[in-house]
């Protein structure tokens, strides 16, 4: 304890190793997942990303609606995500695979938007989720508030591609 | 048991230190006011944020600035969340640790000017994050939210403020080491390494998919546990048996507690992520890692209670100031640490995760542990450094017990909301909305506690600040030496 050089390897050591072992080999396990088929010939799933979803990603980080809305489903035994309609199956790394930014999220002010575009049933009703009862009305113009500006658009457009309705080969769908 | 080492002096008990302004603290004056000074304004700006952010969390649909994009609740809680961790929590802690081990180490302190360039240079960084995240430029990960430009300025300003500790340890004359200064060592250097890896693989060549999560789980859990946490435990430390004049009870245990905690703290992030899709041997290292961490909070515990049991030493804690703080900040420790490791565990974590219980066991340590803790510690080094008397008594009370139930308040809310609606949360047949109602109540007592915080702070910053205008005085200018 006298030695500094002994104090700063040992510590360099306590936060080098976890890094290497938590963070760098996870990317090593999960880091090649790609679109794949849950049987084989099967169609490729995850979809690639709208263009228009990724620029309602932004209006989403740009919001910070990450601090109220997780985006991911635990699987049964681990709370009730599935029974409450969240999901159909729990999320899986591969779900995420085709994402630039990944936003899992830690809190539930407002429910889980993983599967949200499977769920919603118009954009009608996408658009007035997106307005919280008039919470995040300076999204519209229009004397009722009804003309979606062009951020509004875009982040209606994200969460319809938000959806986990497919089988995976990690996870596939209950017939 | 006072085991002499070779200095002749008990082990377990900091150096008696000269009641009169050495002249390393003369030196200190300067970057230590800077640090403190700014801390003390960010804390403000934080608290006033802080009421925002619980009436608006309290009601999406009637709280404050409703339809005002600038101060939308994921803006607020975003700045709000920053201003107190790198704003409040870095400043204080600069000022804290320097002071500490040049204390111990009877440093002197020299080339104060780049301390004081490392304290402008991180303070504008911050300014200039936090009107990003106002303007809608954030990250989308907690802790990290600054747009990415700021993080590599933010490390520089760290090295040239923050790692005066490390060289006052390189600089000792005496060969003996305490407590205090390992601990203080290694958050010193565990937070920048950190910092720099994470900033790297979130934000600049992010990680694929869900990794990017695994390494922001890291970080947090490193930010929180080996910055606030070490820095914390180094300052209660100290100034248990320096304001007591005793030694720590079971010192010999201290190394221990200090290996263990660093060994365990950077593997608990996962622990954050249970049930989330990433690989569950992941998860259960999280788990395994959160309950091993018992270990130094069994330590802590047996130092920091044993210590404050023996020969009235409670009641005489609750007469000083500054212990009155520090052993409310030890307390809450040994509850955070426990907390930690039952709520680590499946069944358990199941429940409270996603709830409010993460946002109350992260206010446990970073608010009652190392807030406390630093408040205790400014009464103690204020009036050395800076000559002078706090000017009020009657503002050190309303400081202690607004700060003492709101943090109280708040962590209980926080907790026992979050447990409540889990549990509701658990059966599929409650509805959301129910459940939000449900909660309302302690949604209440969260706007109360950040109200209650507020004030204190402000009677905490009016004290502080007016005995640092009254010592500037030109007539006090060097006249300890």
């Amino acid at each position: 304890m006298k030695n500094l050089n002994t104090l700063l390897a040992g510590i360099f050591l306590a936060v080098a190793l976890p890094f290497g072992a938590l963070v760098i080999s996870s990317q090593v396990q999960l880091g090649s997942l790609g679109r794949a088929p849950a049987e084989e010939g099967g169609p490729l799933f995850p979809s690639r990303e709208p263009g228009l979803a990724i620029q309602g990603r932004a209006v989403y980080v740009s919001l910070g609606c990450v601090s109220c809305h997780t985006q991911q489903v635990r699987p049964t035994g681990q709370g009730s995500d599935i029974a409450r309609g969240y999901g159909a199956r729990p999320s899986v790394a591969r779900d995420y695979s085709q994402q630039k930014l990944v936003l899992l999220g830690d809190r539930r002010i407002g429910p889980d938007l993983a599967n949200y575009g499977a769920r919603a049933k118009t954009l009608d009703a996408v658009h007035a989720a997106i307005q919280h009862n008039g919470q995040y009305v300076f999204l519209y113009t229009g004397v009722k508030n009804d003309v979606a500006s062009e951020r509004a658009v875009a982040l209606a457009a994200y969460l319809q591609s938000l959806r986990q309705d497919y089988s995976s080969p990690e996870a596939k769908l209950k017939k | 048991m006072t085991q002499e080492n070779r200095s002749g002096r008990p082990q377990g008990r900091p150096p008696e230190g000269d009641s009169r302004l050495t002249w390393t603290e003369v030196q200190l004056r300067g970057p230590f006011l800077l640090f403190f000074v700014s801390a003390v304004i960010w804390l403000l700006a934080a608290s006033v944020l802080g009421v925002i952010a619980a009436l608006q969390q309290g009601s999406l649909v009637a709280g404050p600035f409703r339809d005002c994009e600038i101060l939308t609740y994921g803006h607020v809680a975003a700045a709000q969340r920053n201003l107190f961790v790198y704003g409040w929590g870095f400043n204080a802690f600069f000022a804290l640790n320097l002071w500490l081990l040049s204390q111990l180490g009877r440093f002197e302190f020299r080339n104060g000017w780049i301390a004081t360039l490392g304290g402008a240079v991180w303070n504008l960084a911050l300014t200039y994050g936090v009107i990003q995240i106002f303007a809608g430029n954030q990250t989308g990960f907690g802790l990290l939210e600054f747009p990415r430009e700021v993080g590599p300025v933010l490390a520089v300003a760290f090295l040239l403020a923050g790692f005066w500790p490390i060289v006052a340890f390189a600089r000792r004359p005496t060969g003996h080491t305490f407590a205090s200064q390992w601990f203080v060592v290694g958050a010193s250097f565990a937070f920048p390494l950190t910092y720099l890896l994470a900033q790297l693989l979130v934000l600049w060549q992010p990680a694929s998919g869900v990794v990017q999560a695994i390494a922001h789980s890291w970080f947090v859990s490193n930010l929180l546990l080996l910055w606030f946490g070490a820095s914390a435990l180094a300052a209660v430390y100290y100034f248990l048996p320096k304001v007591l004049g005793r030694t720590i009870t079971g010192y010999y245990l201290a190394p221990v507690a200090f290996w263990t905690f660093f060994l365990f703290a950077s593997w608990t992030g996962p622990s954050a992520l249970i049930g989330s899709p990433v690989p569950l041997w992941l998860q259960s290292v999280g788990v395994v890692a959160g309950a091993m961490l018992i270990v130094p909070v069994i330590i802590t515990a047996i130092n920091f209670h044993g210590t404050l049991s023996s020969e009235g030493g409670w009641s005489r804690a609750w007469n000083d100031t500054t212990l009155r703080f520090v052993s409310f900040g030890a307390i809450a420790f040994t509850l955070f640490g426990v907390l930690n490791a039952v709520f680590g565990f499946r069944g358990p974590n199941a429940v409270v995760r996603f709830t409010s219980f993460a946002a109350g066991q992260e206010q446990l340590l970073v608010y009652a542990f190392a807030t406390m803790v630093l408040f205790g510690s400014a009464y103690f080094v204020l009036p050395r450094l800076t000559g002078s008397l706090w000017p009020s008594a009657k503002l050190v009370h309303v400081h202690f017990w607004a700060t003492a139930l709101g943090a109280v308040a708040s962590v209980v809310a926080l907790l026992v909301g979050g447990f409540e609606s889990g549990k509701q949360l658990a059966d599929a047949s409650v509805s959301f909305q129910q459940v939000a109602k449900g909660g309302s109540s302690w949604n209440v007592a969260l706007s109360v506690s950040a109200v209650l915080l507020l004030v204190g702070h402000v009677a905490f910053a009016l004290n502080a600040f007016g005995m640092i205008l009254k010592s500037s005085a030109p007539a006090s200018a060097g006249r300890h030496d």
